[in-house]
């Protein structure tokens, strides 16, 4: 008979639980980005049209500040934030430049189908200082691309409208289908916008940038279908160990 | 929009392919998906200029050698005798009217108008207003044709601010709401203006004499008129994005020699009204400025050379904006135009430095929180703020998606709630979930915390030692002890009464303001870290799981470790977890007793228990093949 001194007991398979993948997805790109040089800074979601709207020279006419694309709460006086952008904008009422800020969390659009949720996350930067010009951002985005997909993936930039930047571009990537995916916006930040936060655009330029994380996260992931980030089944978080 | 690739190809001299020019108008920001020989086009909001083959040319004239030939009605015409007063010339300060009458109604149409319809596989409806959509494609100027017949007395554009009946010439009755800018005939609603004209006054196809309104309405006075209706209007699309102010005569003389094509004309007559002149935009030459912006080395000439291709006229070092370019009003939007040019992806790359700044460690406190309970086996989740029932300072929505998310939760532990709910539905016995999240709430201005909460219940964990060990308030607090052991937790037992189920096992959570602890407080060095990688997802099933478990009963010890390779790596398509919930060593009588649970599920089909039997039977067979082992009671 075997001497029982020999036995080990199985290994003791303790349960670890997991990140929320968006979370996880939005803590490595902020990781990333604060490796470049960026600062992180923090907002409140409920937020003014002031600094949701105005600020980032989205007029009053612009179809976003409408009620069928915006939530707005107790009585008009205040709204869902539907972009991290207002926390820049509170950012650079703070600091003079040079800045190089970074946000991430949630954002609200009234939106609900098979691939939009009325709540979802972005990442946003700025970088503010003198001579910042478009190469420069392309270079910037070329690291987050690359950083994020690999260095052998393609990309394209194509022109886009934003109120807030100008010019605007939007970036996509060539999937393995061949199929070109879009990944984030960006492009030099508005004038106006700087001059609204009290910044001389004469003497200072500056570059912004978002990505919407689930977008990204199902890439990475090879989730089809966004909502299943939201319904907390453990058997989808069990995968993200 | 859909835009036929052979409308555009007709105008330009090159004659390039669908690629070709499929890959200039990704170049100039035209997203777009072909379809066979039909270009869908998705534009950015502030170009509602390309909304047209017109518009469109003009962008690719910067690459190819563009002529319209478009031939336009030149002879001067008659002044239109209409009784007609505009009250709200803020809102449409250029208007025109142009009166047709035409001997006979075609029966086919011909050239360009027979393209359109042709080509783009459309409807015909009749032909006034069939001229005016084909024309609003090819100019991107909306126009309305009203039935002459019906337009007698005194005909106003104004503001109403008053619930009104209408109906739309899509036999459509809406109620129109708040301020509209509308036509009225004889006080009698006939036309929300630049979204859909009205029933009473559409021509049929019997009209001969038609009215044809062209106007530019600002888009402020459109925008959201056609989302709050319900209409589908392509013309609120571009008044929406705004039109050229200045292109009434020319789209009129247009419709004009359309009209001719098809029939003659007995009586033709025009007016127009504008209460202002549109300046135009100037800005001053600056290719230094467009360089410094791009980061590029564009030459005065090739810069000038773009403009003038895109339109803009240069002049004694100012640019003059054309009129149908109301987006560009500063040196940052020429740049633009300058980039587009020369494409996005032709401009190099130029090294950026963003000088340091200082790392904080951001979050500090909540991180080590998540890591804490991630070593614990809890599973992170993220819960939508809104929720159907008001509570103590809830925010209320203006305008919710749906009376189920009509305010902004006060607390996370709810969300939870329903998070575990969720998963014993699924069969899961042991459930442990935590969210951190800000928390609104409204007293004296709007109030926000920074949340942790965390919730738990059945098994302590799916391993021998813990499968027996029951989730109960004193494990969390117990729990959290191990962490802040300097604090004292108000551990909730939730009560069961109100939830739909039948499971009884204990539900414990803890609901704490994240602010009100530091982090030198926070006495925990955590285990595990952000995965490195990105699991590849695999798609999970919602249909029913079964659960089978093998208690074995080893007497030679050295086969211990054999079983557990065999049985813990067992690969099957319908077995989606397998553990050991038992192992047990009896010195007395020599024997160790090992169980392991295996739980079966399909992403196809509902398994019944043949199928899973077939498995059973085949890990109860190889597991037996190992000498020293057996299944008590088998």
């Amino acid at each position: 008979m075997p001497d029982h001194k020999d036995i080990t007991p199985p290994e003791l398979t303790k349960d670890r639980g997991s990140l929320h993948p968006i979370n996880h997805m939005k803590d490595f790109i902020m990781e990333l980005l604060t490796s470049f040089g960026f600062e992180i800074i923090d907002g409140p979601e409920i937020e003014t049209e002031e600094f949701n709207f105005d600020m980032l020279n989205i007029k009053k006419s612009h179809p976003a500040r409408q009620m069928h694309d915006t939530f707005y709460v107790e009585n008009k006086s205040n709204l869902l934030r539907t972009h991290t952008s207002p926390v820049q904008i509170r950012g650079m009422l703070e600091k003079k430049p040079p800045l190089a800020f970074i946000s991430g969390g949630k954002v609200y659009r009234k939106d609900d189908d098979a691939t939009h949720l009325p709540m979802f996350h972005q990442v946003e930067g700025i970088y503010v200082n003198e001579n910042v010009n478009f190469a420069q951002l392309k270079d910037l985005i070329y690291k987050i691309i690359y950083s994020l997909f690999g260095d052998d993936v393609e990309l394209r930039f194509r022109p886009s409208y934003f109120p807030f930047t100008e010019p605007s571009a939007e970036v996509d990537i060539l999937s393995k289908e061949g199929k070109w995916l879009e990944i984030l916006g960006c492009g030099l930040v508005n004038p106006i916008v700087l001059e609204n936060c009290n910044i001389d655009s004469k003497k200072y330029s500056g570059l912004a940038f978002g990505l919407g994380i689930e977008r990204i996260a199902m890439l990475k992931h090879g989730v089809i279908d966004i909502r299943e980030f939201y319904k907390s089944n453990l058997d989808f978080l069990s995968q993200f160990k | 929009m859909k835009i036929a690739f052979r409308h555009l190809v007709q105008h330009i001299k090159e004659s390039p392919s669908i690629e070709h020019m499929s890959n200039k108008l990704f170049q100039l920001g035209h997203e777009h998906e072909i379809d066979g020989d039909i270009f869908d086009m998705e534009f950015t909001p502030n170009r509602g200029d390309c909304l047209s083959i017109n518009g469109l040319l003009r962008d690719l004239a910067v690459f190819y050698t563009v002529d319209l030939n478009q031939e336009i009605y030149n002879e001067k015409l008659n002044e239109l005798e209409l009784d007609f007063e505009n009250l709200s010339e803020n809102t449409c300060p250029n208007i025109s009217f142009l009166k047709l009458e035409i001997d006979h109604l075609p029966e086919t149409y011909k050239n360009s108008l027979d393209n359109y319809f042709t080509d783009l596989g459309l409807s015909k409806n009749n032909f006034f207003t069939d001229v005016s959509n084909y024309l609003s494609y090819e100019t991107g100027q909306p126009t309305h044709c009203y039935d002459a017949r019906t337009i007698s007395g005194k005909l106003l554009f104004h503001e109403i601010e008053r619930d009104e009946e209408f109906e739309t010439l899509l036999n459509k009755k809406i109620t129109l709401t708040g301020k509209n800018s509308v036509f009225s005939l004889n006080d009698n609603i006939i036309n929300l203006a630049g979204v859909v004209g009205g029933k009473s006054t559409s021509c049929s196809s019997n009209t001969k004499t038609v009215i044809v309104e062209c106007a530019f309405f600002q888009p402020e006075a459109i925008i959201g008129k056609s989302v709050k209706y319900d209409i589908q209007s392509e013309a609120s699309h571009k008044f929406e994005r705004g039109v050229d102010p200045e292109c009434h005569d020319k789209v009129l003389r247009r419709f004009i020699n359309l009209v001719s094509d098809h029939a003659i004309i007995k009586d033709m007559s025009i007016v127009s009204y504008k209460s202002k002149e549109n300046p135009i935009h100037q800005i001053p030459v600056n290719v230094k400025k467009i360089n410094q912006i791009i980061g590029f080395n564009i030459s005065e000439k090739q810069y000038i050379n773009y403009l003038s291709k895109l339109g803009f006229v240069v002049e004694e070092g100012l640019i003059k904006v054309p009129s149908f370019r109301s987006d560009i009003k500063t040196q940052n939007d020429l740049a633009e135009e300058a980039a587009r040019a020369i494409g996005y992806d032709n401009i190099a790359i130029s090294k950026i430095n963003i000088p340091n700044n200082e790392r904080t460690n951001h979050k500090a406190i909540e991180n080590k929180l998540r890591f804490f309970l991630l070593d614990n086996g809890f599973y992170e989740v993220i819960n939508s703020p809104f929720v159907s029932l008001s509570s103590e300072g809830a925010i209320k929505v203006d305008n919710p998606l749906d009376s189920n998310r009509e305010y902004l939760r006060t607390n996370i532990t709810n969300s939870l709630v329903e998070n575990l709910l969720f998963n014993e539905r699924r069969q899961k016995d042991s459930i442990k979930l935590f969210e951190i999240s800000d928390v609104y709430s409204s007293s004296n201005g709007i109030n926000k915390k920074r949340k942790l909460s965390v919730i738990a219940s059945g098994r302590v964990g799916e391993n021998y030692k813990d499968f027996s060990k029951k989730i109960n308030k004193q494990y969390l607090a117990v729990l959290f002890q191990k962490i802040l052991p300097n604090e004292a937790f108000d551990v909730k037992i939730l009560s069961r009464e109100l939830l739909d189920t039948k499971i009884k096992n204990e539900i414990v959570s803890l609901e704490v303001d994240i602010n009100s602890f530091s982090a030198d407080t926070l006495s925990y060095t955590e285990v595990s870290q952000s995965p490195e990688r990105f699991a590849q997802y695999s798609p999970i099933s919602d249909l029913p799981s079964s659960i089978k478990d093998i208690s074995y009963s080893i007497k030679d010890y050295s086969k211990t470790q054999q079983l557990q390779d065999l049985l813990l790596n067992y690969q099957s398509d319908i077995i989606k977890n397998i553990y050991i919930f038992d192992y047990f060593e009896n010195e007395k009588q020599e024997e160790i007793k090992i169980g392991f649970r295996f739980t079966f599920q399909s992403k196809k089909v509902t398994l019944n228990s043949a199928e899973i039997e077939l498995v059973y039977n085949d890990i109860v067979d190889k597991s037996l093949n190992i000498n020293g082992i057996s299944i008590p009671g088998l």
